[in-house]
């Protein structure tokens, strides 16, 4: 089917900037202008046609078409190879657990977060290594972006509009986290939630901003997991105490000194588990004292069971650092986990 | 059952805007003062009796 969103004529790059930015249609950055050939190449390449569903943002009504993706993907920087990801992205956090417009409105401010695992990372040059949550591949930086300014265009997520964010942080220009599977031994975060090794998925988080360890001073697994839980525990008493999909980014480093002692994702998940925990009566000590009222001794897990815990295998070769990735607000908003090409629920019923 | 949506000053303009883009621009609402968390319970108190006296206000007069 023909492409059938409206056209507009600028007469060049520069003009088209330009309009672009006074629409309100980017993100403060200049676009790449989505031209039919540019957004037909996308969906040619996803072979979708025009019209077709990805889903349906149920408190707006609003639908995403793959021509609307296509158009946000093109705008972003993407080539046609990267647009599968913007759909399986879109996908995931169609899903209605990942509850998409209180994630993205929220005055919390947080992003989403991509996590990409499979063959697919190869096929787009993604790397998980240096700089991995920063600018560290071309793929990761514009499929993020595209992802975001999907959200502006197509469902008014504008700051002092539908986006309510008090603060916001980087993450909403672009989120995309790649896995480094093959300096790692452990299962895929897409195998881990899929069961399929050789799948390529996206897994979107509501995250808020990565807070970085620093523990170079232990080979011992479990005093590296001590200083990640007193991270999280700092969140749960300065941000949020709520318990829900924390993220841990293990570089190659620390990643090293879980592997050579036998260490498994599993075992990492089941001891932070364990220790990321407060009492509601640590508030008093940072300020929140009013709040504390009778219930000083209630225990807050930081995760509802260890498979809350988002274990992923990325970062530089070297550098005794982590990072933490602290969920948006508890369990509001569930990690989900869609493999690329895949349909879920993506037609009206 | 007649329902009433209560907003605080700061979300007003958020609760505008959603009204405006769900196809009901005027869509009432009571505004009370903003924030809720921190209010002391004399500061509770007086946001819940702005919040009955203005419902009322609006479910009486349509």
């Amino acid at each position: 089917m023909a492409l059938t969103s409206s056209r507009i004529e600028s007469t060049d790059f520069r003009d088209a900037q330009e309009l672009y930015h006074s629409r309100g249609w980017t993100d403060g950055l200049p676009i790449i202008p989505p031209t039919p050939e540019l957004v037909q190449a996308c969906l040619d390449w996803a072979l979708l046609p025009s019209e077709h569903l990805v889903g349906i943002e149920p408190v707006r009504e609003r639908a995403i078409t793959a021509e609307k993706l296509a158009i946000n993907s093109v705008m972003a920087g993407c080539l046609p190879e990267h647009f599968p990801l913007v759909v399986t992205a879109f996908t995931a956090m169609l899903q209605p657990e990942f509850l998409l417009h209180g994630a993205t409105a929220s005055t919390g401010g947080c992003a989403v977060l991509l996590i990409v695992n499979g063959p697919i990372r190869h096929q787009l040059q993604m790397a998980g290594t240096f700089n991995a949550l920063g600018n560290t591949d071309r793929a990761s930086a514009v499929v993020g972006r595209a992802v975001r300014l999907a959200l502006i265009n197509l469902l008014d997520l504008r700051p002092g509009e539908i986006d309510r964010s008090t603060l916001g942080h980087p993450g909403k220009f672009s989120y995309c986290l790649v896995e480094d599977e093959e300096n790692s031994p452990w299962p895929s975060l897409a195998e881990e939630r899929l069961g399929d090794s050789d799948v390529s998925a996206v897994t979107a988080v509501a995250a808020m901003a990565p807070r970085q360890i620093m523990n170079e001073w232990t080979t011992d697994p479990q005093e590296i997991c001590d200083t990640i839980a007193a991270e999280i525990k700092a969140n749960q008493l300065h941000y949020s105490i709520w318990a829900g999909n924390y993220v841990i980014v293990l570089p190659t480093q620390l990643r090293q000194h879980f592997i050579d002692a036998g260490w498994s994702k599993s075992d990492i998940q089941t001891y932070v588990f364990q220790q990321a925990r407060v009492i509601r009566g640590d508030w008093r000590g940072v300020g929140k004292g009013s709040v504390v009222k009778d219930r000083a001794d209630r225990e807050y897990p930081a995760m509802t069971s260890p498979d809350d815990l988002i274990v992923v295998a990325a970062g530089g070769p070297a550098g005794g650092f982590a990072q933490i990735i602290p969920p948006w607000l508890g369990t509001k908003s569930r990690a989900t986990t869609v493999p690329v090409g895949a349909c879920v629920d993506c037609e009206v019923p | 059952m007649p329902a009433m949506s209560v907003m605080t000053s700061a979300f007003a303009d958020a609760a505008e805007l959603m009204a405006r883009v769900q196809g009901v621009p005027l869509h009432p609402f009571a505004v009370i003062e903003h924030p809720i968390a921190s209010a002391d319970d004399v500061g509770i108190n007086a946001r819940a009796r702005e919040a009955v006296e203005k419902a009322v206000e609006v479910l009486v007069s349509r």
